[in-house]
């Protein structure tokens, strides 16, 4: 035996050229008023990735939008062939790159579980025994003898996720397909997905829900620009992927930093005898950052400048989230922090302990009151915005992370 | 190859299915269709060129007289069997384009599956033909040998597609190429007319029609059909060996090929 046998994938130095297609000769008239011309606009969508997927894996690629990670998952699947290296699998290799691709409108729900099942190499038998069961995994019964085209988007998808996976695939190819149907068949998929992991087969996944990758996959590969950057266990590769992506964003982001200009009135309110001049959010480091991470420390800085001396201020911020909910707004009067009497230029520093913000972007908005908290000295609306990341990739798991401990009797 | 072709014959079957499921679906006359046309255009060849054209057909098989509407509809058959598995050839890898950019599966599948349902329509045509001879009174044993004839002609049209439709998903040109070269032989081959009168005629002209394979199809059938002659056994044989090594190649060359098709489309 080959050592190579408890891979279900192998691929060796793989790369995949494209010719650009504005070099495509496409007509015979341009091939002869043109000629042949290549090499000038080559385009290579994947470059030397070598990767072996062992049996029973489920195995996540990840990456930004063009890195490369479909083409891979098309030569995997055979559609398209390895311009360099070689990729060996073994078993029967079924693609989920796109649900329904060899469904004929004009035909049956049932027809066309029985030419799906012949293109996915199925014999007349073997589509003969699982096409109950297919109908019944899509909750189409109802519908079954009816032409597709009179389906629905959801019911098409539903069907061809459900003929998919019952071609009782060794390997089974998933290319972000899973952001569909509705949240009852999702979950099906899901819990599909989970089964056929149990039952030992190997899974690989193209994904942009590194959530959902975090929790499914065993391993994952990271590509840029179809190069293989990192690969290894599911959390770290994503959690490096994540820190990646929010440098970059940073780094092309402009500083979320305000500064109010002298004269600008038009949104101002309050007496101004405190007017607000800047405001910035502050990373652990000191420096201006875009985004803060969950759990991590970081400030909002308030600038404000007093002309004449004002006796015990109170600066409050409001943090409101995206969806329009006001998450907090914490101020020096309630946390029994006293100024005592300001004058002059100052700068107040909100630090938010371990930031238990979630992932989303948050607006802040900040108002002075004076001493008493009845009357308005000057106040600042969308005076910064700043987005929360988290190195784990949690989304829509609420806006706060409470500090709760879990027990179990 | 001919390993491949059974293996995957489940397949080319399903495609089969699906086109003769689907193609006359829409339509109220369904398959009375594909009989239609091919009669509609009978009745007005025969009516112009018999009439107006005074051209004179052969004498039938059986002696008595000549009918140019049965000697008529025996080129046009064959040139239908040809001409139909071409372009249907040609145009199934575009057509089939969506599918074959994401499902991994042999291209030819869809190809053949389509071509089985076109014989269903060369069959249909072939019993309304047998039936004038019938009426007409011209049957002779000859007839079994239009079997090999006519699998050669399927054959060899079977190969050219297959080649073609390469060429096609490569360039959009080849189709609108092909249906003018078409349009030309169709006159290039003796349909419309017996081989007879050309005699005498433009010499270029005579020998670019016997040089053309299709009128070696054709004439062999006005033989076996028409005249109830027997053509010497090797020059039948000639024609499905002929067409079977056209179809070898044109499978090799394909398959060779098709091998990045999913790209290409």
């Amino acid at each position: 035996m080959s050592p190579t046998t408890s891979h279900a994938v192998d691929l060796q130095g793989v790369g995949k050229r494209f010719l650009r297609h504005t070099d495509r000769r496409n007509s015979i008239k341009e091939r002869i008023v043109r000629g042949r011309s290549r090499n000038a606009e080559d385009f290579w969508a994947v470059r030397d990735v070598s990767l072996q997927i062992p049996k029973g894996a489920v195995y996540g690629l990840i990456g930004h939008n063009g890195s490369g990670k479909s083409t891979l998952l098309k030569m995997i699947g055979g559609i398209y062939r390895p311009t360099q290296g070689s990729i060996t699998t073994q078993g029967r290799v079924a693609a989920l790159i796109e649900l329904g691709a060899g469904f004929h409108p004009d035909m049956t729900g049932r027809e066309n579980i029985a030419l799906n099942g012949s293109i996915l190499g199925l014999s007349r038998k073997e589509i003969a025994s699982v096409t109950e069961e297919i109908i019944e995994f899509s909750g189409l019964s109802e519908f079954i003898n009816d032409p597709v085209k009179h389906y629905s988007s959801g019911m098409y998808v539903r069907l061809g996720f459900a003929v998919a996976v019952h071609m009782k695939p060794d390997v089974l190819l998933v290319d972000e397909v899973l952001a569909v149907g509705d949240e009852e068949f999702q979950r099906k998929c899901f819990d599909h997905l989970y089964s056929l992991r149990r039952a030992g087969k190997t899974i690989v996944v193209v994904s942009h829900g590194l959530g959902q990758l975090e929790g499914l996959c065993d391993e994952v590969a990271w590509l840029e620009r179809g190069v293989m950057q990192q690969h290894g266990p599911a959390v770290e590769t994503i959690a490096a992927y994540l820190r990646k992506v929010n440098a970059e964003e940073a780094a092309r982001n402009p500083l979320v930093e305000a500064v109010r200009e002298e004269g600008d009135d038009r949104v101002r309110a309050g007496d101004q005898t405190v007017q607000l001049r800047t405001a910035r959010i502050i990373g652990p480091d000191d420096q201006p950052i875009t985004h803060a991470e969950t759990g991590t420390t970081f400030r909002v800085e308030v600038g404000f400048t007093a002309p004449e001396p004002v006796l015990g201020p109170n600066v409050r911020i409001a943090l409101q989230h995206d969806s329009g909910t006001l998450v907090a707004m914490p101020n020096n009067h309630r946390w029994g922090v006293d100024f005592g009497t300001v004058d002059g230029d100052h700068t107040v520093r909100f630090a938010l302990r371990d930031n238990p913000l979630l992932p989303g972007r948050y607006r802040v908005h900040i108002d002075v009151f004076d001493h008493t908290g009845s009357r308005l000295l000057d106040s600042w609306n969308d005076a910064v915005e700043f987005a929360v990341r988290s190195p784990r990739g949690e989304i829509g798991q609420g806006l706060v992370e409470l500090p709760v401990d879990i027990t179990l009797d | 190859m001919l390993t491949d072709l059974y293996s995957r014959r489940a397949l080319v079957w399903a495609f089969a299915n699906r086109d003769f499921a689907t193609r006359y679906r829409a339509s109220v006359l369904g398959w009375l269709w594909s009989l239609i046309q091919p009669l509609a255009t009978l009745v007005v060849f025969a009516a112009v060129f018999s009439i107006v054209f005074r051209i004179q057909a052969p004498p039938l098989g059986n002696g008595e007289g000549a009918s140019y509407a049965a000697f008529l509809f025996t080129g046009l058959v064959t040139w239908n069997l040809f001409s139909g598995l071409l372009t249907l050839s040609m145009t199934q890898l575009k057509s089939n384009g969506e599918l074959l950019k994401k499902v991994q599966f042999p291209a030819w599948a869809p190809i053949l599956g389509a071509s089985l349902v076109q014989l269903i329509q060369v069959a249909l045509e072939l019993i309304v033909l047998v039936a004038m001879f019938v009426f007409l009174q011209n049957v002779g044993w000859t007839w079994i040998l239009a079997v090999p004839i006519l699998l050669g002609c399927a054959l060899f049209a079977q190969g050219i597609g297959l080649m073609l439709s390469i060429l096609n998903a490569r360039f959009g040109d080849v189709q609108y190429i092909v249906t003018v070269v078409l349009g030309a032989l169709y006159f290039l081959t003796p349909v419309l007319y017996p081989m007879s009168l050309l005699e005498g005629q433009n010499e270029l002209l005579g020998w670019i029609i016997r040089l053309n394979p299709m009128s070696w199809f054709v004439e062999a059938m006005h033989d076996v059909m028409y005249s109830l002659v027997a053509p010497p056994w090797w020059e039948i044989a000639a024609l499905f060996v002929g067409g079977f090594v056209v179809f070898w190649i044109g499978f090799t060359v394909f398959d060779r090929t098709s091998e990045d098709i999913g790209e290409l489309l």
